[in-house]
């Protein structure tokens, strides 16, 4: 089987910082596959790589079997290989529909239309709301997305990223700032999505990693340290030692076990 | 208020509206009904300024350019081909279209601080033109365009019917904004405003849409200076100076930028007190229209228009 999501040596450095040091990875379909690792240890600069935010300085990013590195975020996007962000990146003065339906007319391929008003595009519409509901935000579809709450602002986050209709979504730390309520919310929501879709998630909470997840890789200081099933990694001794908590303090700073 | 209410009463207002607006010419003497003519034709120019630095986000100081080259062909046809107002009008669109596309694809690489001086450069080079240009008058402009027609009719001399003309074809371009902001293309350009990086993330060109809606505020920069020579009958370089572009940002910046109406009140106050008051206060129009922009940046930060959202708030 073709790898969904396919990294060769992938690098990115800020001047002589390598942020993202060779990492390889291969992410199959329909895999729920978690990136975890100390902060610092180079997700987000792996994830705004891979989703054409920043350009790598080496290596190469394989979507779908096609060589995708030279490409920009935007047209990664209309390929299916969709991200969220660490800090909700919205449309604050926009209501909520149309921060939904602004992914989803894009999709349809209406985006530049203006013979009719937005409301008479049925098929757009709907599906809007359709995605409104399944994060649980229709009954604010009218407000301003300035005026929902943090959690709130993540669940919309996902409603958007799920109506560009992704065969790849990134999440970048999506319980982040959460209460209990939304977080569980969040992981029933991953857990129902179809099968077919392919998730990459950073996230910091174990919990909820251990319980979607069926792949951890694990990356320290730019580079994978671990990877495989959820049990092999939490055993691994590397990964305890740099990550789950018995590290030694100078190990944080002198790079660690190699 | 639940939405069928409110757009009930938009229609009412609107439908009043129109209506004052008709019957204005049965009412006043001719030169306030040429005074209104010429206030309607800059809230033409002032709805495709709204249009991008409003619902875009892309502040201008270059559509009196745009607007210049409408009424310079308005009054080039009028002179040459014919005087029928409803060619003028589109041919003063399509003109102001083509030197937008022409000239904006520089201009929309950049944002903020540097495309406003881009555009601001856009409309000082073409002043420059229309002033040394002898094909169009060089400083002298352009006079002596006979009066309009419609329809095959006769001259079109009273103020009157000049000004019906001026006011159906400004009410067509408010209604084609008006769809426009509401059509999924409007939230497209609102998604721009708002966060472009996003925009680029969920797999738009924003590059694009900041063009394409730059050619379209150009077009309606172009109608609007045909009806402005369809009044004046006389374009001059003065028409697309600084001074008529600055006026046109002024004018959205005490509407509201983003609203549609407010804009057009903006654009009848400014030109009210450049043209009618500033004779009756000594010359002292630019220093009162200043001091209402002062005073509007401080007391109303969303314009005419928001006075309406902050009543709408406190109940």
């Amino acid at each position: 089987m073709t790898p969904v999501l396919e990294l060769r040596g992938l690098t990115h450095a800020y001047g002589s910082l390598r942020a993202v040091d060779g990492v390889d990875l291969s992410v199959l379909p329909g895999e729920r596959h978690a990136l975890i690792g100390p902060n610092g240890a180079g997700k987000s600069t792996l994830f705004a790589t891979v989703a054409g935010t920043l350009p790598a300085t080496g290596g190469s990013v394989l979507f779908d079997g096609q060589d995708i590195t030279a490409l920009s975020e935007s047209e990664r996007a209309r390929r299916g290989l969709l991200r969220t962000y660490q800090h909700s990146s919205l449309f604050l003065n926009c209501s909520v529909l149309d921060n939904v339906a602004l992914a989803v007319q894009r999709v349809d391929r209406v985006a530049y239309r203006f013979d009719r008003a937005a409301r008479r595009f049925g098929r757009t519409e709907t599906r809007a709301r359709r995605h409104l509901e399944s994060v649980g935000l229709i009954g604010r579809a009218a407000d301003d997305a300035a005026a929902l709450s943090h959690g709130e602002r993540r669940q919309l986050e996902v409603a958007m990223v799920l109506a560009s209709q992704p065969s790849l979504v990134m999440f970048d730390e999506p319980t982040a700032g959460m209460s209990a309520a939304e977080t569980e919310r969040f992981a029933d929501l991953v857990e129902r999505l179809p099968d077919d879709l392919t998730l990459l998630i950073v996230e910091h909470d174990l919990d909820v990693v251990f319980r979607l997840a069926d792949r951890v890789t694990v990356l320290h200081l730019g580079r994978v340290l671990a990877s495989g099933a959820p049990e092999q990694v939490r055993a691994d001794n590397a990964v305890r030692s740099a990550y789950l908590g018995s590290a030694r303090t100078d190990d944080l700073f002198n790079g660690g076990p190699r | 208020m639940n939405r069928a209410a409110a757009t009930r009463r938009t229609t009412l207002i609107a439908v009043a509206v129109i209506t004052l607006l008709v019957a204005a010419p049965l009412a006043l003497g001719p030169y306030a009904v040429t005074t209104m003519t010429r206030m309607l034709a800059f809230a033409v120019l002032v709805l495709g300024v709204d249009l991008l630095t409003g619902i875009t986000g892309l502040p201008t100081l270059g559509q009196a350019a745009y607007f210049g080259a409408g009424a310079y062909t308005a009054v080039l046809v009028g002179l040459h081909i014919t005087s029928d107002a409803m060619a003028q009008a589109l041919a003063g669109t399509a003109v102001g279209l083509i030197a937008a596309a022409a000239t904006g694809w520089v201009a929309v690489r950049a944002r903020g601080i540097v495309f406003l001086m881009l555009t601001l450069a856009i409309g000082e080079s073409l002043h420059q033109v229309a002033a040394t240009w002898p094909a169009v008058g060089a400083s002298n402009g352009l006079a002596g365009m006979p009066p309009i027609t419609l329809f095959g009719g006769p001259p079109l001399l009273p103020a009157g019917f000049v000004y019906w003309w001026v006011l159906a074809a400004a009410i067509t371009v408010f209604a084609a904004v008006t769809l426009i902001t509401r059509s999924p293309y409007g939230r497209t350009l609102r998604g721009v405003r708002d966060n472009e990086s996003r925009m680029r993330a969920l797999g738009y060109r924003p590059a694009l849409a900041r063009y394409s809606v730059f050619c379209l505020a150009g077009a309606i920069a172009g109608a609007g200076g045909a009806l402005w020579a369809a009044q004046g009958r006389f374009v001059s370089p003065g028409d697309l100076g600084f001074e008529v572009a600055a006026l046109a940002l002024l004018s959205v910046v005490i509407g509201g930028a983003g609203s549609l109406w407010g804009p057009c009140l903006g654009a009848a106050l400014v030109l009210l007190v450049r043209d009618n008051l500033s004779a009756s206060i000594g010359g002292h129009g630019p220093l009162v229209l200043g001091l209402v922009f002062v005073a509007v940046v401080f007391l109303l930060p969303r314009g005419v228009a928001g006075i309406r959202h902050r009543r709408e708030s406190r109940s």
